[in-house]
């Protein structure tokens, strides 16, 4: 288990965000840790399923980050499904 | 004893060019402070420049626009014009006055610079003027928001934000050391007095000393009206330097010089000045929107400069500047107001009903874009939620801007790319272009985001942030109108 920075946006939003989570992190849990920064101070909060996309492709949400092949800095997009 | 007309004698004053016999031309122009291009000697002594002055003649005119900018400060220093202001186009003034005045003397360091490695000495004439010229924009421009420290502290970064780390500092001084400080003599001409000035900064202070007018600050108008008369004549150092690379068949190295500061100058142009004219300058005030300002005043005189000139339009023209026109200053703005305690400034929100109407009625889809963003802050703001209105994280800065990266649609991503394992991030592919033609002179510059990761902000929290950036909590920003803007918004879906 380590510190593991990421580029992230929330899809709708306007900005980048350096998001740091944790290797172990599944995606549900690295989805919310970026809607936590966007979804509800910019992006209207949805009653749906978030979902991570990394290079163009839509991950498992029981993947973690170190299963997944995302290195430190890598961009992901998190959004309603 | 009768005086010579100055058109009897001014050739022969200023034309102190010779060829060196006890030196070398490499002793005398090193490249590294004057780079050559390939063009020696006698080639460069044909520079001509369009505006004639003698010393005598500059120092009588200035001493005269001192004397009249300085009356006014004092004129207006007994009456309340100042506490009358709109909060808005107070915070565009103490961000001008933190971004420019300090860098107004680093200029006067690329001037100098030029003054002594210049390859003529009619182009020497000039700049030992604009030396002086910068000297006295950075003397006024800090001058003036010192007496005004009293009314707010925040104009205490008029002369502090220079000496800081803050964000915005990082990406102005980043561009300002690139242009000028830190450039040799001909690519400062190039860069600095012609693509910069020229192409933005003159242009850009008629329209401020308008702005100004039309609400009200005669004192900043009055000021900005004067520095503008001086870029206006050493800016032309530009032309005659560009005319002899041409001449000399280095069209295609000028064109790439003028191509990525016109970009770099973009971006913080964008930030400062994009935002300044369509969120803080009241409404009642606007004469034209920033699109319309850069696409009558910038982009037509650019345009018509570089045809004169037989170059060409930037290669990123089409594709990349002008869709920005329509949408990248409005994420910049966003992210100042939502990011408001890292500026030294009181942004301004600028998002009232009317105002919204204004800017969707200039920039068509804005409400879809950035309206339903702003909605989702004002119920925030509403329903008392502010700790919501805060960032509790960094965005992704630009390395070769250090702007944050802003997106225009869903689904774009950063380019990310690896030079020497050290990764890098652009906002763009013109950034990355403009990075990847001299990553020696970029490698070593950490943006504010690198340098958090690399352990350099300590604690490594927001927090730790701000006294990084050297933000105390007297100057950290908050809304310009206390969110009084909300009172009158209303939804994008209304």
């Amino acid at each position: 288990m380590a510190l593991f920075p990421l580029q992230a946006n929330f899809r709708g939003d306007f900005v980048v965000l350096l998001i740091p989570v944790d290797d172990g992190d599944d995606m549900s849990i690295v989805a919310d840790k970026v809607a936590q920064h966007a979804v509800g101070l910019r992006v209207a909060e949805r009653s749906a399923p978030k979902c991570v996309y990394y290079n163009g492709r839509e991950l498992p949400s029981s993947m973690t980050i170190a299963q997944s092949g995302i290195q430190p800095m890598d961009w992901i997009e998190v959004a309603y499904v | 004893m009768p005086k010579l007309q100055r058109r009897d004698y001014y050739d022969t004053a200023r034309d102190m060019n010779w060829a060196f016999s006890y030196v070398s031309e490499d002793e005398v122009f090193p490249e590294e402070l004057s780079k050559s291009f390939g063009i020696h000697g006698e080639q460069w002594w044909g520079w001509d420049e369009p505006y004639k002055l003698t010393y005598r003649e500059y120092v009588h005119n200035q001493a005269g626009k001192d004397d009249g900018i300085y009356s006014i400060r004092s004129t207006i220093a007994r009456s309340n014009l100042y506490d009358n202001l709109d909060a808005g186009w107070k915070s565009a003034i103490k961000a001008h006055y933190g971004a420019i005045p300090v860098p107004e003397y680093f200029a006067s360091i690329g001037e100098a610079r030029m003054a002594r490695f210049g390859r003529a000495a009619a182009w020497r004439n000039m700049a030992a003027f604009g030396t002086l010229d910068e000297c006295r924009h950075g003397q006024a421009q800090i001058y003036f928001p010192y007496c005004l420290l009293a009314k707010d502290p925040q104009f205490d970064w008029a002369h502090k934000a220079m000496h800081t780390n803050e964000w915005g500092v990082i990406a102005a001084r980043s561009l300002f050391d690139d242009m000028f400080t830190a450039n040799d003599a001909v690519s400062t001409a190039i860069q600095l007095t012609f693509t910069f000035e020229t192409g933005f900064t003159n242009l850009q202070f008629l329209g401020m000393a308008s702005d100004a007018l039309h609400v009200g600050d005669i004192e900043f108008g009055a000021l900005i009206s004067s520095i503008q008369t001086d870029e206006a004549r050493h800016s032309q150092q530009g032309e005659p330097t560009l005319k002899i690379m041409i001449n000399n068949g280095r069209k295609a190295e000028a064109q790439k010089m003028v191509d990525q500061m016109f970009w770099r100058s973009w971006k913080l142009f964008a930030l400062l000045t994009g935002i300044s004219m369509d969120y803080y300058t009241p409404l009642e005030s606007r004469t034209m929107s920033f699109k319309e300002f850069m696409q009558d005043w910038i982009c037509r005189q650019f345009m018509d400069q570089f045809k004169d000139l037989g170059m060409n339009v930037p290669w990123y023209w089409e594709e990349h500047f002008l869709p920005e026109l329509d949408w990248v200053h409005h994420a910049y703005h966003m992210g100042v107001w939502f990011w408001r305690p890292t500026v030294w400034w009181n942004p301004d929100a600028g998002v009232s009903a009317a105002e919204r109407d204004w800017l969707e009625q200039k920039y068509p889809g804005w409400n879809d874009r950035f309206g339903k963003l702003w909605d989702v802050i004002g119920d925030n703001v509403r329903t008392g939620q502010i700790e919501k209105t805060y960032p509790a994280t960094l965005p992704i800065v630009c390395n070769c801007c250090h702007i944050p990266i802003c997106s225009p649609s869903i689904g774009k991503a950063p380019r990310i790319t690896t030079h020497n394992g050290r990764k890098l991030n652009f906002c763009c592919e013109v950034c990355e272009w403009v990075w990847k033609s001299q990553p020696e002179r970029y490698d070593t510059h950490l943006s504010v985001v690198d340098r958090f990761l690399a352990g350099h902000i300590q604690p490594p929290t927001l927090e730790g942030a701000l006294q990084y950036m050297g933000i105390t909590p007297d100057v950290a920003g908050n809304d310009a109108q206390a969110y009084a803007w909300n009172g009158a918004s209303r939804l994008a879906a209304e």
